[in-house]
């Protein structure tokens, strides 16, 4: 099938164009160069902008953390019921709602709708690794992929605390990937979720946890020479120790000083940039994190940026989920020790913009976003649903490019938090061509994706078209055209077909050495067997397997 | 898993998933031979009763196209269907789901009502759980309320307190209302062991809460407890470095109440050290088909899809509520023979081959159990962990997924 796209102009900052006006041309599902062969389809796109279709590097998609959140939150689903499709035959399509916590089904509509893709969820449990394979599978329009959350498991921290060489390390971590049909390795507040099974409160950098002689910075810095030696694209993303702690800035500054140059990739930033200055003890310190992350070519971030409104938090650090606890609203909360492995905590709650806290948090966010200078190395992210819905993003988008609506927003919010951001005096405002960087370009690059975030022959035909407009919300908001693998499924900001995706994976080399402690450990210690915690090829995707990107190691 | 399986000498299978309970136990041995399957080692008497396979040479066959014709009419004149029983593998449940998306009706399973006195605690206030591998390593003072969880969950004691752990050094189990039988006794060992004979475990669950959590409340006993030994439960639970409370909602009275007190206790204690809550149930999938259903729908089961949405309510979609006003039966059962409720009007059951029915069905179309006919994917009852089923033997009759797919009309 052969489909031409006509008359619109191409933004595609892998290749250099930016709003090249040129004709894009598919051939079953992939980009290929003009040709002036007949086509089986035509659009005539008017001069609206072309983009790869959008990629979501962080974003909470799958997994019992958010059925847990489905169950906690049922005030969400009710207020946000399934819409019908009258395009799609058959209208009812049993497609679920939601919003802070939509369903499956919903969450590839409505990032279709966006113009998005593929969308990776960023804390998948190994003991819960077959579930979120299951959720993701039921997720139409979008290829996803997971992040394993590793070091906080206690088959690790073991290895670590017994001097295990790195070499073993490795070995584990090959296994792990493969086992659980993982994309990239997750750290959340390292070591931290384990130190609170044993009654620790908190734990710092270089703080030992209560049973083994093992520091966070120990699990880290062990953790990325793992995946750099093994060859992983993605470098490890990391949710760091204290997180929402004001004062976490210097834990947020020494964690970048202790890669020692090698890539690390911070994740929702915002978080984990407080200071502890002015009266209330609770600042603003993107401008300091800012600038070492622009001294440091090894870091990447994405900010989490907050949104106002009812969400929902669900995370694996049960630990500063325990602690947030208080500021739940609704009054409920869930949290859960996790099979040796790591846990989980699911805290509603509202960001008010007349809250001080809360609209400092956002401030936060923007500055971040402003202040860190190379869009390649910053990823538009609200932490889905974290900071807030993904939904939001149209907003989020506005914001970054329009200074004067950003101006107009802040003067709304609590007076106390006007006066302790720097954003008002910021007059940078991103250029179409660099949202383009932080949605598409930069998240393929990062995560290894040759074929993906561009639209060069050979890339997959994932694109987006956006008509022009100067309120950049209206314009993120509905896409004109989203095709994925070449299908069209996004007509005039409504789903119009629902096209199968794929999931992600890495695979590495294993030293299968590895086999035997693994299948002891699983049998004895956790009570399953190792070939029952891992999942095959057949079970994902409907039976259709993964997509998967060979590692090559060695690197070190 | 599973070999070569021949009619000739018995084939010792291991490391068998078993999918019954809910425990989720994935060691056990069986033999095969042919089509007969017998269980050798590892086996609690329940699973050895629904896995084990005689060839009387009277088995049920698969349904023929008119019994499906007949399923398909019944199903295209019903207006208000009930999918009840449940008793399905993942993709069983994803048949289902995408057959009720068509048709519309009631979704519930057969075991839920234990899991809604669970969830009236959980969805009001929340609660701090943990899973197995946790408590086998880490508990070191078990709380159960109710009866001796060894009577529903054959291994559990076994399986959730081995002698062997990462940290616990010792186990302590207070029983709270009920007594330890000699199946239990055997598989903890070592373990102390404190039974509460209590004549209202509500009561005394009420009041070990509170001395807990404080100030302690007055009186000399509690739902018949001695106030004493009960400041003595309290005090090894705060004592305690990872405790655990456990309870079978399917199998106590007033268990919503069981459940938020048990959650309110184990709250109080991750003031000052750690611990979860781990409710007991699980059986036939039903904690799969519940995590389906909020990935699919955001709802749990007790879930109605009428028109152009759907909507939940654990009181009018429980099975008995919503036959009330049902015109049609879909029964569900693959695990185990059991047939469904009184019912008025038609019923289709899609079931175990060996179900005895007081009042034959409209229509029977006969499935084959996951783990024994086909593969599939079961839910512990942690709702974390899922295992894959293996096949044991050549399925003769199709899967719950394949009987509901013939039945789904093409869009």
């Amino acid at each position: 099938m052969r489909i031409r796209l006509r008359g619109g102009r191409v933004l595609d900052p892998a290749n250099g164009e930016n709003a090249v006006a040129r004709d894009v041309e598919i051939l079953d599902g992939r980009v290929v160069a003009a040709t002036r062969e007949k086509a089986d389809a035509d659009y005539d796109l008017g001069g609206a902008i072309v983009m790869a279709g959008g990629i979501d590097l962080h974003s909470h998609i799958a997994g019992g953390k958010m059925n847990l959140a489905r169950l906690l939150m049922q005030e969400d689903r009710r207020a946000y019921p399934e819409p019908a499709l009258p395009q799609l035959s058959g209208g009812f399509c049993g497609c679920g709602g939601g919003r802070a916590v939509p369903t499956a089904h919903a969450t590839g509509c409505r990032y279709a709708e966006l113009g998005y893709t593929t969308v990776f969820e960023p804390a998948m449990l190994g003991a819960n690794a077959r579930a979120a394979h299951l959720e993701m599978a039921d997720i139409p329009n979008l290829d996803t992929g997971a992040y394993l959350v590793l070091g906080n498991d206690d088959f690790i921290l073991r290895l670590i605390a017994a001097g295990a060489p790195q070499e073993e390390i490795n070995a584990y971590v090959g296994w792990m990937l493969k086992a659980t049909q993982a994309f990239a390795i997750k750290i959340v507040n390292p070591g931290g979720i384990n130190a609170f099974k044993f009654n620790a409160r908190s734990l710092n950098l270089d703080e030992q946890n209560p049973h083994y002689p093992v520091t966070p910075r120990n699990v880290l810095t062990t953790l990325i020479r793992a995946v750099t030696e093994l060859g992983v694209p993605h470098p490890i993303h990391l949710h760091g120790c204290n997180l929402g702690v004001p004062g976490n800035d210097e834990t947020t500054l020494a964690t970048i000083a202790a890669t020692e140059g090698r890539r690390l990739h911070l994740t929702h930033l915002q978080f984990h940039s407080y200071g502890t200055e002015g009266d209330r003890r609770f600042s603003s310190s993107a401008a300091r994190i800012a600038a070492m992350v622009n001294a440091n070519p090894n870091i990447s971030v994405d900010v989490g940026q907050v949104m106002f409104g009812q969400t929902v938090t669900a995370s694996a650090d049960y630990m500063a989920q325990y602690r947030n606890r208080g500021f739940a609203s609704p009054k409920k909360s869930i949290g859960m020790d996790i099979e040796l492995d790591a846990g989980c905590g699911v805290v509603p709650f509202e960001y008010r913009d007349k809250n001080f806290v809360n609209a400092l948090q956002w401030a936060i966010g923007l500055e971040l976003f402003l202040l860190v200078e190379d869009p390649w190395r910053i990823f538009l992210t609200t932490d889905h649903p974290n900071g807030g819905p993904f939904t939001t993003y149209p907003h989020l988008i506005r914001l970054l490019m329009d200074r004067d609506f950003r101006n107009a927003q802040l003067a709304t919010l609590n007076k106390a938090a006007q006066a302790h951001t720097l954003l008002a005096q910021i007059t940078r405002e991103y250029s179409l061509e660099e949202i383009a960087i932080l949605t598409r370009a930069a998240p393929a690059r990062i995560l290894g994706l040759t074929d993906k975030g561009h639209l060069a022959p050979g890339a997959v035909a994932d694109i987006a078209v956006h008509d022009e407009d100067a309120d950049r919300e209206a314009m993120f908001s509905k896409a004109r055209l989203v095709f994925k693998d070449g299908r069209l499924i996004v007509k005039d900001g409504e789903v119009v077909d629902l096209a199968p995706g794929t999931t992600h994976v890495v695979r590495t080399d294993v030293d299968s050495a590895i086999e035997g402690k693994l299948d002891a450990w699983f049998d004895q210690t956790v009570g399953l067997k190792a070939k029952h915690f891992a999942i095959a090829d057949g079970e994902l995707r409907g039976g259709r397997g993964p997509s998967v990107l060979s590692c090559v190691g060695g690197a070190s | 898993m599973n070999g070569e399986i021949g009619a000739g000498a018995p084939l010792v299978v291991k490391d068998v998933v078993c999918g019954f309970c809910g425990l989720g136990c994935d060691d056990l041995a069986v033999e095969v031979t042919g089509r007969e399957v017998r269980p050798a080692a590892s086996v609690c008497p329940e699973a050895a009763r629904l896995l084990r396979r005689l060839d009387t040479g009277a088995g049920t066959g698969p349904a023929s196209g008119e019994v499906y014709d007949r399923a398909r009419t019944l199903l295209a004149s019903a207006r208000a269907p009930v999918f009840a029983g449940l008793g399905a593998d993942i993709e069983g449940g994803r048949a289902l789901l995408d057959l009720a998306t068509r048709t519309g009706g009631v979704l519930d399973h057969a075991a839920s009502a234990g899991l809604f006195a669970n969830y009236a605690a959980v969805q009001r206030t929340g609660w701090l759980a943990t899973t197995l591998a946790e408590i086998r390593n880490r508990c070191d003072v078990l709380l159960v309320i109710g009866e001796d969880p060894t009577a529903a969950f054959g291994r559990f004691f076994e399986r959730a307190l081995p002698r062997e752990a990462l940290f616990a050094a010792a186990r302590h189990v207070i029983i709270l209302g009920g007594a330890l039988g000699a199946q239990a006794r055997r598989q903890l060992g070592t373990a102390r062991v404190t039974e509460l004979a209590a004549g209202d475990p509500v009561a005394a669950l009420s009041a070990l809460a509170q001395l807990v959590a404080g100030p302690p409340p007055r009186g000399s006993s509690f739902g018949g407890v001695a106030a004493e030994a009960l400041a003595e439960a309290a005090a090894a639970l705060k004592g305690a470095a990872y405790a655990v409370a456990t309870w079978n909602a399917a199998s106590l009275d007033r268990a919503d109440l069981v459940a938020e007190r048990a959650t309110r206790l184990i709250d109080a204690l991750n003031a000052t050290t750690r611990g979860g809550v781990f409710p007991l149930g699980g059986r036939d999938n039903i904690i799969g088909i519940n995590q389906l259903l909020l990935w699919r729908l955001g709802y749990p089961l007790r879930t109605a899809i009428r028109g152009e949405g759907s909507e939940h309510d654990p009181a009018l979609y429980a099975t008995a509520a919503a036959l009330e006003d049902a015109d049609l039966m879909i029964w569900v059962s693959a695990f185990r023979p059991e047939p469904p409720p009184a019912f008025d009007g038609p019923v289709i059951v899609i079931g175990h081959p060996d179900t005895e029915f007081a009042t034959p069905p409209d229509v029977f179309i006969p499935v084959g159990t996951p783990g024994v006919d086909h593969a599939g994917t079961v839910f512990r009852m942690d709702s974390i962990v899922s295992l894959p089923l293996g096949a044991l033997r050549v399925a003769t009759l199709p899967s719950v997924a394949e009987a509901v797919r013939r039945l789904v009309p093409a869009r």
